[in-house]
């Protein structure tokens, strides 16, 4: 197969620092070229580069082995060259067939809205790949996975030869990364030339059929995926190998009430009948698909959405819970899924996020902050959970994603909970992140709280959980106990 | 080999930056603003040395300051919750009318200077606290926008000011507030005085108790906050309660100094007040606290007032001028946030590449 693009030695500096040195990376048509990286590795500046975005201080690109310089966005687009981000920069006001037609038509530059027009250009992208769009919904109506469609749609309204995919699948569950592959294979066998950039390894085996390994701006490895194993590419990834294995933490030896039961809990149209408890000192997994009720039962336990019917009890004591403050107080502590708008406030700085959770523990009478209090707070949260920080005043948006979280964990640890809930604790974190942030739950469970770990990372469920609980359909739909659970296990609960 | 590499590589990362400049770097506004009032100050001196660097108009100037900035002040706190109280000047209206009208009827029906006094300003202040309690009611139970709320209730306040007055100014204060709003202790007006008393409290306020970092937070991002357990309306109404107060503070001041009180008294004032709580460093979109900022502004603009209005200058300039200003402070205000967000990227990746290095270098011993 013919080499659709190639970068040569890019090199880029940021006041300073090396952000990349001297990188090759190839991808050819019809292939699939999967970019890793943790955290920091310099995937996204390189990306930026190839794109348009940003401009090397050194190197080139050639496609189909013409050398092209150093393109600007609008060269990089008339090459054929998209980006899929992250965020998938689509229009949430506007219909499907509307979003998938628009740089198409910033790129005829037409001065005038057809709308059908727009729906014959969708039209023909969503049948070429053979998929299930409604054109006319509205983007803020339709789920996370069919947006990321969409984009992949717009990105084919245009002539795409190349076709980058930055972490598309950080919110799907796996289940949807599945069809998210078969679109995929379609156009690969059109040839389209794709670099999907991940850094969950089990989706970089089930797509790629090449990996190239990023690691502090360098390329550190290249080659077939089949050269690659799990444990070689996290290693290559990181440069030393995390362990993955169950290591549980020790349960409490005496008997205590459990940090949390539930009892026939429900709300209308979400969920009914859940019952289940968390044992102080335990860490139980609670999993299901996207949509299947498991962050709703956790933010109604918090208070967020509060319960219809059913009971809740914290600590051995039933806790009527009406509001977040009724939550907390009862003994509850919440990491919610969408670190950036729910978790952290970002302008704000690491010392104030970190006790907003505790402000009544830090002030004094007349509800005057007690200062050394809250320094004293704030330095043992930063030193427990190795926030890197030269200074707790500065602004959490000066973190990594990483340290953020870890940020939202101090908060609640601030609190002392019975309870600690966590929605997707490690999503969009590196793998070395991970690994410090499951382990702060270990700790903390062996310290005596209860904690529920709502997730879809199938090694991470089985890293540190005691026991993993299924929803269904608002449902509570079985468990694995202790030795049952493993990958396989989950997976196949999950698949039924 | 262990997973705690990553948090012993973290603490390597230290870089230690001086108080000083991190002093000068927080406070950046407000030592800007007090630079920028010397300055103003030594130009229209050198300007009109005979008039302007005089003792009877640096009088004037702080007899005029404080009207204007404690309005300024209730907009500035309306805006650390992402809100704004454009209901400030008829508030202040409203308690000066009052204030004027008990101070007659109080001395007719035979009470005391002092007693009339005493429930003239406690009525007055009590009036500044519930049309602050209508507009929080409203913007947290009924989630009108606070734009929206305040626009409506100042015309409901204007309005039951000129019905009650029919139009007309009421006139007269007791002694004990006429001789507040015209005496001076040790040379600086008596207002002036309350208007310092007032911005310190508020500081405190804002900044060192569990109300004010709650709305500077609730300002900054309302979902983090209310997933973090601060209560929203119990913000809200607080924020919009205090804003009412200030403003029926800035009523006393403006009944003592004048002795009159009209439903149509300083209708220029409300976007004078807002080009000052903007200048003083407020973000309308929420989550700044410009208390001593609001008040250097209130200096600064009535510096500038004064010199212009000595230069000859028609108020029509003046009105420029103060829009000039306004815009002025947004395009600086944004284009500081670009360059400060393009430095913090890149530190961002600096510090993740040391840190990269280093939990190398730990694995590798």
């Amino acid at each position: 197969m013919p080499l659709a693009l190639q970068a040569k030695g890019i090199t880029k500096t940021y006041g300073g620092v090396k952000a990349l040195t001297e990188v090759d990376i190839d991808v050819r048509a019809g292939e699939v070229m999967c970019l890793a990286g943790a955290n920091g590795s310099g995937k996204s500046t390189l990306i930026k580069i190839i794109s348009g975005v940003e401009t090397a201080d050194a190197g080139h690109i050639e496609m189909d082995g013409v050398d092209v310089g150093r393109p600007s966005v609008t060269d990089s687009i008339d090459l054929g060259i998209q980006v899929i981000y992250q965020d998938m920069s689509l229009f949430p006001n506007l219909t499907v067939a509307e979003n998938i037609a628009m740089s198409a038509r910033v790129k005829a530059r037409s001065k005038v809205v057809r709308v059908q027009a727009a729906r014959s250009i969708a039209a023909r992208v969503v049948e070429r790949l053979g998929l299930q769009l409604s054109l006319d919904e509205k983007v803020e109506n339709i789920s996370v996975a069919d947006r990321q469609l969409v984009a992949i749609c717009r990105a084919l309204a245009l002539d795409v030869k190349v076709l980058f995919m930055d972490e598309p699948t950080t919110a799907l569950t796996w289940r949807e990364i599945d069809s998210l592959s078969r679109v995929v294979e379609q156009l690969k066998a059109d040839g389209v030339a794709i670099v999907f950039v991940s850094h969950k390894t089990e989706e970089v085996f089930m797509m790629s059929d090449r990996i190239t390994v990023l690691r502090n701006g360098a390329v550190v490895k290249s080659g077939a995926a089949a050269e690659f194993t799990p444990d070689t590419l996290i290693e290559s990834l990181l440069g030393y190998l995390p362990s993955e294995e169950r290591q549980l933490s020790a349960l409490p030896v005496e008997d205590k009430a459990p940090a949390l039961e539930v009892h026939e809990i429900g709300r209308n149209d979400l969920f009914e009948g859940v019952s289940f408890e968390v044992g102080a000192g335990e860490i139980v997994g609670l999993t299901g698909l996207l949509g299947s009720g498991r962050s709703e039962i956790a933010e109604s336990i918090f208070g967020i959405l509060p319960i219809d019917t059913g009971e809740i009890r914290v600590a051995g004591q039933a806790k009527p819970i009406g509001s977040v403050q009724e939550g907390i107080e009862a003994g509850i502590g919440y990491v919610p899924e969408d670190r950036l708008t729910q978790g952290v406030i970002l302008e704000q700085s690491i010392e104030s996020n970190l006790i907003a959770a505790s402000l009544d523990k830090v002030s004094g009478r007349g509800g005057f902050l007690d200062s050394g209090q809250m320094a004293r707070a704030s330095q043992h949260a930063v030193e427990k959970l190795g926030i890197k920080t030269d200074n707790p005043a500065n602004p959490v948006s000066s973190l990594s994603g990483g340290n953020q979280q870890r940020v939202v964990l101090g908060k609640w640890m601030e609190t002392e909970p019975s309870v600690l809930i966590l929605n997707g604790p490690t999503v969009g974190v590196d793998a070395g992140s991970k690994a410090v942030i499951l382990d702060i739950l270990r700790l903390t469970a062996e310290q005596g709280t209860g904690i529920l770990m709502i997730s879809d990372d199938v090694p991470e469920l089985v890293s540190v959980c005691h026991r993993v609980l299924f929803v269904r359909r608002g449902r509570m739909d079985g468990a694995l106990e202790m030795d049952e659970v493993s990958p396989e296990r989950i997976r196949e609960r999950l698949d039924r | 080999m262990s997973i705690d590499t990553g948090r012993q590589a973290s603490r390597s990362v230290e870089q230690a930056t001086p108080p000083w400049a991190l002093a000068v770097k927080r406070n950046g506004s407000t030592f800007g603003l007090l630079s920028l009032a010397l300055v103003l100050a030594m130009a229209f001196s050198a300007i009109n040395p005979d008039s302007y660097a005089t003792l009877l108009n640096v009088e004037s100037i702080a007899f005029s300051i404080p009207e204007v900035g404690l309005m300024a002040l209730a907009i500035s706190v309306a805006m650390t919750i992402a809100g704004i109280d454009l209901s400030t000047v008829a508030v202040a209206n409203l308690t000066a009318i009052f204030i004027a009208w008990y101070s007659r009827v109080g001395v007719e029906q035979g009470q005391g200077q002092l007693t009339a006094t005493l429930i003239a300003v406690a009525g007055g202040l009590l009036i500044g606290v519930l049309c602050g309690l209508l507009n929080g009611l409203v913007i947290a139970k009924l989630k009108v926008a606070p734009i929206l709320t305040t626009l409506a209730t100042m015309q409901i306040f204007t309005g039951v000011a000129v019905a009650i007055t029919r139009g007309e100014a009421a006139y007269g204060v007791t002694d004990p507030l006429s001789s507040f709003g015209y005496n001076s202790l040790l040379g600086v007006p008596i207002v002036f005085w309350l208007f310092g008393v007032v911005v310190v409290a508020v500081w405190l306020l804002m900044t060192k108790t569990k109300y004010g970092v709650s709305s500077t937070m609730m300002g900054a991002s309302r979902t983090a906050a209310e997933y973090s357990g601060i209560a929203y309306t119990w913000v809200v109404t607080r924020t919009y309660v205090l804003a009412g107060l200030i403003s029926a503070v800035a009523g006393l001041v403006l009944v003592s100094r004048t002795a009159s009180a009209s439903a149509g008294y300083g209708s220029s004032y409300l976007m004078l007040a807002i080009t000052i709580a903007v200048l003083g460093g407020a973000n309308p979109f929420g989550g700044r606290v410009a208390v001593v900022g609001a008040a250097l502004a209130a200096i600064v603009l009535q510096l500038i007032a004064s010199g212009l209005n000595m230069m000859g200058v028609s108020t029509y300039i003046y009105q420029i001028v103060q829009g000039l200003i306004l815009v002025g402070v947004f395009v600086v205000a944004f284009e500081r946030k670009r360059v400060s967000e393009a430095i913090s990227r890149r530190r961002r990746r600096a510090n993740a590449q040391t840190s990269q290095t280093n939990q190398q270098k730990e694995h590798q011993k």
